[in-house]
Parts: structure tokens; C-alpha cells; sequence
């Protein structure tokens, strides 16, 4: 837990614009900090005890940057300072990022008695979540009899599972009909949604516009595919968006597929890059395909020749040729 | 595709990186293969290599790790990393290479958090290992999925 603690925070800590942050208590305490001025404390902490529960994301303008403030949790509150001429929105973006981060990580409440910003005091969350972690796993197996009348409950015929869709980079999620049903705050859908995936599947469905594909909502919210991907399977069980669904893509493409992969086949697809005008009309014939989409051996096939001439032409234009890999 | 360094290096590892691709179901697996690759390394790499000769068989200090660092890179890379960071997170060493021989000319999309280099990690965890250093290595950044350098976070407890 420590390391990915470790890891969302080093997403300020390598950030240029971010001057310093905290990870302080809910009462205003600093637990962690990276070069946070001491003089803006006393100010944040204001800040905190003011609002107390009902604090939300704050911003506070300071002689020394822009500050922004937010609730992890109910016991943490994470504190960054940005360079004073970032933007609001960049500085808010930023810090949500982070936050996101921060949500999957279940981070145990601060101890009674620490040393404000100590170095070592990451190290004593980790031994908090540890403890924690192996008094809750002794009344797991006191209770495993609970488990298993709710894995028995079948399923709605009419309702598919997140297992059931493909999705890969480059599909474009399409809103569906409960769409707008789960952006209403208080919704159940939406409530389900808060329950399972935090604000990060709001976040998400804001995205989608019927065209924008899997890779580009991942880098706009700097998030890996693979979270994004998942939380549009689920939204896909639920109707709230539309995506292929696996049998389709199967029958399409001839290819019957068990079980879907949680990552598609990693390839590496050839781009031409130089200039068609130095291109002879048999090499064209190769390079024209070349769109960084396909493989070498799809390109084989479709013009009906053997593998080794697509890779003897791209050879020969080995400086103009940028191999990307990708998941197909 | 231009002039690379180490061709060899760049055609085997690539081929080990794609079958490790293949075999594994996401992301954070694969970057978990490749670091225990990388560990699997390590020893012969300290066996049949200057290292052991050209560091102290101690190392105690943050500085002594960051030697340590230098003489892998110029025994196993013949070069010098770009820039070993020892301020900007205390408990941590990151380590940043701009040119890094791994991953050299490789272009990824759509795979963010994937480490390409992840088996440099396990090489330099291993290694650290045998000078009595328990540390956690794995990668921050890589040129492959677009950053500006790789770099390698050495966490120390």
C-alpha cells in the first residue's frame, strides 16, 4: 500500500508546476508532506476547520501559489500548492488525478500519535494496513458461509456481465439508454455506480461523446486503458453505454473466442512516415497500407504476397518507417 | 527506424517483451514478468560481470547506491545514466536515462503504465540485493509509452 501511496504522490512530487503538497488528517494535521511551505499550515488548517464535514475541493489563492484542497476520505485531506500562474481548471484537473489515485487505495486511518511530516511516517500507515489487514482476513474465515448464498443468486437472464463486451483502444463507446439515467445524482444507477467505482465512473461517462475511443478518454483523464476499459464494461452491463458486444466481434471476424482477453494481442504495426513522393509504385503497394494500423502479416495477406517482401520493402525504407506497438 | 544501438539487444528483448505480452492478461503482470526476468538476471549478470569488482561490497549510503548505479550502467551499457536523482523524494532514488538502450525506437499506444524496461528494474533490485540492499525497483517512465526518459524509481525502506 505504501508503494502506491508512494506512486500517486510522486505524480505531484515529478509534476513542475506543483510546488509542494501534504496529506494531512481531517482536522488539518500534515501526516506527509514534500516541500509545503510551514507558513501556509496555519491557513489550510483554517480552511479545513471551517467546513469540517462539509468540506469540498477548495481552492486558496496564497502570495506563494495556488493552493488546492480535497477530501481523500473521511480521515484524509490531500493539500497540493501550485505555481501561482496555473490555471484553475489545470490545478483542480490535476489535483482530481491524484485523488483518483488515491480512492483505490484503502488507506487506513491516521494513528493517535505521529510526528507532523515525519519521513518514516508512510511506513507507519503501511504497518496500520498490515495490522488491519490481518484482523479483517481473521473474520473473513470466521464467516465463509456468507459468501456463498451470494454467489449463488442467479443472474437476470435479460442483464449481460461486464464479460460479455470487447472493448479495445480503439472503440468508441456509444452513450446508451441509461445514460443520462446514471448522471442523475441520487439516481439508483448512479448511486450503484458511486458504490462500486467512486467518482471515477462519473468522471468517465462525462466523456464519452460517441467519439471519442477507449485511448483517448484513458489519456485526456490520465488514466490507464485498462481502468477506463473496465469501468465501460460495466457501465455496458448496465446500459448506460453501448459497446460491441464479444459474440458479435466473434462471428464477424470468423474467429470463435472462449473467453475474452483482458488486453488485446500485442502487435507492432508498421507507419510510413517519409514522403510518397519518393515511394516507386511497386513499394506503394506495400507503404500505402502502412497506416500504423496493421501488421506486416495483415498487409501480406491483403495484397496477396509473401510476408518476407513487406518486410524486404519496409527495409528499404527503414528510415522512414516507425514500428508502433499497440493492442489489437 | 534509424541507427540503434546494440541491435542484438534490441531484437532479443523486444522478442522477449512480446511473448511476455502474449502470455500475460494485463498490464500490471506483465510488468511484474518482466522485473522477475530482470531478477533471474541478476545473479549470473554479478557472477560474470566487473561489478562485483568495481563496487563495495557494502553499501550503506545513498551515495554508495548511487556509484553502484553508475558502474551497472557502464559495465552492462557501456554508459553513463542521464541524471540519479537523490533529493526530490527522500526514501527514494530515481534514476533517468533519455537515451535508453531498452526501449530504442519502440513506439507504444494505448498502453499507459506499461514499463517496457521493467527488466532493468529486476537487474538493478537483484543486484542491490547482493550488496545487502533491500530495495523495490520498478519503472516511473519510459520512452516507449511516450515520457521524455525512462526512469527508474529505486525505493529504499
Amino acid at each position: 500500500m505504501s508503494s502506491d501511496l508512494e506512486r500517486a504522490l510522486s505524480k505531484l512530487r515529478f509534476d513542475d508546476q506543483v510546488l509542494g503538497y501534504s496529506l494531512m488528517t481531517k482536522m488539518g494535521r500534515p501526516f506527509v508532506s514534500f516541500a509545503f511551505p510551514d507558513d501556509l499550515f496555519p491557513r489550510v488548517k483554517d480552511s479545513i476547520n471551517l467546513y469540517k464535514t462539509d468540506l469540498r475541493l477548495m481552492t486558496i489563492d496564497t502570495d506563494k501559489g495556488l493552493v488546492v484542497l480535497s477530501p481523500v476520505d473521511e480521515y484524509w485531506i490531500l493539500t497540493v500548492l501550485y505555481v501561482p500562474e496555473l490555471q484553475l481548471g489545470l490545478a483542480i484537473a490535476k489535483t482530481k488525478n491524484v485523488l483518483r489515485l488515491l480512492e483505490g487505495i484503502e488507506l487506513p486511518p491516521p494513528p493517535d500519535d505521529f510526528e507532523e511530516s515525519s519521513e518514516s511516517n508512510l511506513q507507519v500507515l503501511e504497518t496500520i494496513a498490515i495490522k488491519a489487514a490481518s484482523t479483517s482476513a481473521e473474520e473473513a474465515a470466521m464467516s465463509p458461509s456468507v459468501e456463498a448464498p451470494a454467489e449463488s443468486t442467479p443472474v437476470e437472464t435479460t442483464e449481460k456481465s461486464p464479460d460479455d463486451f470487447l472493448i479495445q483502444s480503439d472503440t468508441i463507446p456509444k452513450r446508451g439508454p441509461n445514460y443520462s439515467g446514471a448522471l442523475v445524482l441520487d439516481s439508483d444507477l448512479y448511486n450503484q455506480m458511486k458504490s462500486e467505482h467512486r467518482n471515477f465512473g462519473f468522471d468517465v461517462l462525462m466523456l464519452v461523446d460517441d467519439k471519442s475511443d477507449v485511448a483517448q478518454l484513458a489519456d485526456s483523464m490520465f488514466q490507464p486503458t485498462e481502468r477506463v476499459t473496465e469501468l465501460l464494461k460495466w457501465a455496458a452491463s448496465k446500459e448506460i453505454v453501448e459497446v460491441p458486444i464479444a459474440e458479435q466481434v466473434a462471428s464477424e471476424s470468423g474467429v470463435a473466442k472462449a473467453t475474452v482477453a483482458k488486453k488485446g494481442k500485442f502487435v507492432k504495426c508498421p507507419k510510413f512516415i517519409g514522403d510518397q513522393g519518393k515511394v516507386t509504385g511497386d513499394d506503394w503497394t506495400v507503404l500505402g497500407l502502412c497506416n500504423g494500423g496493421q501488421t506486416s502479416e495483415t498487409i501480406a495477406e491483403k495484397i496477396g504476397v509473401l510476408h518476407s517482401v513487406v518486410i524486404k520493402t519496409l527495409a528499404k525504407y527503414r528510415k522512414d518507417i516507425k514500428m508502433i506497438g499497440k493492442t489489437l | 527506424m534509424v541507427k540503434t544501438e546494440n541491435p542484438l539487444l534490441l531484437t532479443i528483448y523486444g522478442n522477449i517483451v512480446d511473448k511476455m505480452l502474449e502470455s500475460t492478461s494485463n498490464i500490471e503482470e506483465a510488468n511484474d514478468q518482466l522485473r522477475a526476468l530482470g531478477q533471474e538476471l541478476g545473479s549470473n549478470l554479478y557472477l560474470n560481470t566487473e561489478i562485483a569488482d568495481k563496487t563495495k561490497d557494502t553499501i550503506s549510503t545513498r551515495e554508495d547506491v548511487a556509484k553502484l548505479v553508475e558502474v551497472i550502467f557502464k559495465v552492462l551499457l557501456d554508459k553513463k545514466p542521464s541524471d540519479i536523482d537523490m533529493d526530490s523524494a527522500r526514501g527514494s532514488i530515481r534514476v533517468s536515462d533519455r537515451d535508453c538502450v531498452w526501449c530504442q525506437e519502440i513506439n507504444i499506444e494505448g498502453m499507459r503504465g506499461f514499463g517496457y524496461c521493467e527488466i532493468f528494474s529486476g537487474i538493478l533490485q537483484s543486484i542491490l540485493e547482493f550488496k545487502g540492499v533491500e530495495a523495490k525497483v520498478f519503472q516511473e517512465l519510459s520512452k516507449a509509452t511516450g515520457a521524455d526518459a525512462c526512469v527508474w524509481t529505486i525505493r529504499l525502506d
